[in-house]
């Protein structure tokens, strides 16, 4: 935040993102663990005006809302502000405009999150925000697109990077998604409206969160393991296939459902074509590490970085499989479905975004990270807290799809499923309690890495002075 | 780094992102539009056509305000898990719905035609006590609802019925 100092802070929007994320992370973080407990005892907290304002019905999408606009989206924005100027070797054009976005963004995810606990609500997954608060968010979108777009037409490097292509593309795709997603949610109606939904709460965790992320493992992995990226070839076409296929997956959503079949097939076969962009990245990640995996006993971002790259493996392993009509006749609507969309999100992209906060932010500070052992901890209880919520929801999951088909689909059949679920619930709760520690073990060690820089640079001056 | 002359310019990213954004999106968001079965409605959707002054209208928006779409979702498949839960979807059983609530999660029973299932009265003790009429259930309690819109509410759960056609009942 501003120093006393008279020297302009390059990093200041970057930091004014990042900084911020980690706030909306800790709160986010606390809702999904209230949800998982309101699982066990739906009493949970239901007394006085807790009773409305954490009614499970109002938080599960102030919950989703938060750790994905709030922390991870900031996080990525933050991480865009570095990385782009690093990559055109200049500086971040119109510096006080993105410093600004970065104070929008914190206005309209704290509107949001109150509008959502009033209970004013789209109803569209990830998108429920009144439409006021979407007019804001595109326009801060597109101030954010602009000031990536001129820092990459004024670069001073000419060979565009991967990293870059990628950016480029999530910057354009965040923006024309969010306007279709977003259209006034009782102008439309119908099926077609409910496929635009889809279209939008699968599209802005791929072209958006995914794409980011991916640019940032290119840009971080040759960073860490200091090997040149294995293949141009790979990135290439990994590229290319994700911007091809991804947009049309909306429709799986509707698997088995009230869509004409020329439809589910034009949702189907992309979404299990997506194998190649995934396995393209994985290849080039595997293939860059060749040599250096002695490396990762050591150094922690690293872990998380090639934890979140097989964890991103796993999802788009899942996510075909989903798509076809057998899986899905089991699976959907299950407690699976939280768990395969929880994957990419917090062990995929947030692990990139540990990665890189861990890495850059000292870095941005001229320090060095407060605690190793503390990023040690905060691993080993996040992939812990990750296993767990997968695992106890992909359970749950299959035996709550087989109890439909046995006949457990509403009333007392469907309450005792439930009851037996139970033991699964508490896994699941456990697993909130690990990666809610886990990210507060984050959050302080970037904490105490910020006090004690800011401690430091008013000493060096002090005694400059 | 000199063999990639075509990576030095933003533009094929560009233009490549912008085209293929817009080639799915018209197959998957605009093109469905125009499928015959999702051109007229159908006699639910008549009945599911709430006029704006209606408890049942009224209803819906509490639903609405409380999320109960987080976890009930109105979505009848032609799969066995779905077997019970009264007549499958059909697209034109939602064409005045705004928003379409069709669900994604299923943490509680699906509620297409839950008008079918249960009368008011069952609803109502329900609603304000879930445990009491489904032990064990993880349902909130909705006892902070005012009186209109617990009975709006009701009322909306009460019209989520398939018509006689689809059930294959005489037409009144």
């Amino acid at each position: 935040m501003p120093s006393p100092s008279t020297k302009k802070d390059p990093y200041l929007p970057s930091k004014i993102y990042l900084y911020s994320s980690l706030f909306w992370l800790a709160l986010g973080m606390i809702y999904g663990l209230i949800l998982s407990l309101k699982f066990l005892w739906p009493n949970f907290l239901a007394f006085g005006p807790f009773q409305v304002f954490f009614q499970y019905g109002r938080i599960r999408p102030v919950h989703t809302n938060l750790v994905l606009f709030g922390w991870l989206t900031m996080a990525n924005i933050g991480a865009l502000f570095y990385v782009i100027p690093k990559l055109c070797r200049n500086q971040l054009s119109f510096e006080k405009i993105a410093a600004g976005t970065g104070i929008v963004w914190n206005i309209i995810v704290l509107a949001g999150t109150v509008a959502l606990t009033m209970g004013f609500t789209t109803t569209t997954e990830y998108a429920e925000w009144p439409l006021w608060i979407d007019v804001l968010v595109i326009l801060g979108m597109a101030a954010v697109a602009l000031v990536c777009f001129a820092t990459i037409a004024t670069r001073k490097e000419k060979q565009l990077y991967v990293s870059l292509w990628y950016f480029m593309g999530s910057l354009i795709w965040l923006i024309g998604l969010y306007i279709i997603g977003n259209l006034p949610y009782k102008l439309l109606s119908g099926v077609p409206q409910f496929l635009i939904f889809w279209f939008y709460g699968h599209n802005v965790i791929g072209l958006w969160f995914t794409t980011v992320g991916v640019g940032l493992i290119y840009y971080l992995l040759p960073y860490l393991t200091r090997n040149p990226l294995y293949s141009h070839k790979l990135s290439l076409i990994g590229f290319w296939t994700i911007a091809t296929f991804y947009v049309w997956n909306g429709p799986h959503h509707l698997q088995n459902g009230p869509i004409p079949l020329w439809l589910m097939k034009a949702g189907v076969i992309p979404s299990v074509l997506l194998i190649i962009p995934v396995w393209s990245v994985l290849a080039n990640v595997f293939g860059t590490l060749k040599g250096k995996w002695h490396a990762l006993s050591r150094n922690t971002p690293l872990k998380f970085l090639i934890v979140g790259a097989v964890f991103y493996l796993v999802t788009c392993l899942q996510g075909p499989f989903h798509s076809l009509q057998g899986p899905s006749s089991v699976i959907k609507f299950t407690d699976w479905v939280p768990g395969h969309a929880h994957l990419p999100l917090f062990g995929a992209f947030s692990f990139v975004a540990f990665s890189f906060m861990y890495v850059f932010l000292p870095k941005m500070l001229k320090t060095k990270l407060y605690s190793n052992k503390l990023m040690e901890w905060h691993f080993y209880l996040a992939v812990t807290g990750m296993f767990l919520f997968a695992f106890s929801t992909w359970s749950a999951g299959v035996l709550e799809g087989f109890a439909w088909i046995e006949g457990a689909q509403y009333g007392m059949q469907f309450v005792e499923m439930l009851i037996s679920m139970r033991p699964f619930f508490a896994i699941r709760a456990v697993a909130g309690v690990a990666m809610l520690i886990s990210s507060f073990v984050f959050i302080y060690n970037l904490a105490m890495t910020i006090i004690k820089a800011n401690r430091n640079s008013q000493n060096e001056e002090i005694s400059a002075g | 780094m000199s063999g990639y002359e075509d990576e030095k310019s933003m533009l094929p990213y560009i233009i490549g992102a912008v085209i293929l954004f817009f080639v799915g999106t018209a197959g998957t968001t605009y093109l469905p539009f125009y499928d015959d079965q999702m051109q007229a409605p159908n006699q639910n959707a008549e009945l599911r056509h709430l006029s704006v002054e209606s408890s049942e209208y009224r209803g819906r928006e509490v639903y609405i305000r409380e999320g109960c779409h987080t976890c009930h979702t109105m979505f009848v498949r032609p799969v066995l898990a779905d077997s019970s839960l009264g007549p499958i979807s059909q697209p034109a059983d939602y064409y005045y719905d705004a928003p379409a609530m069709l669900g994604t999660k299923r943490t509680g029973a699906d509620l297409m035609w839950v008008g079918n299932r249960w009368n008011e009265d069952w609803h109502r003790e329900h609603l304000l006590n879930p445990q009491k009429v489904l032990p064990g259930s993880i349902m909130p309690r909705y006892d902070y609802l005012s009186d209109q819109d617990l009975e709006d509410l009701i009322a909306y759960l009460m019209s989520l019925k398939p018509s006689p056609q689809t059930e294959g009942r005489p037409v009144e």
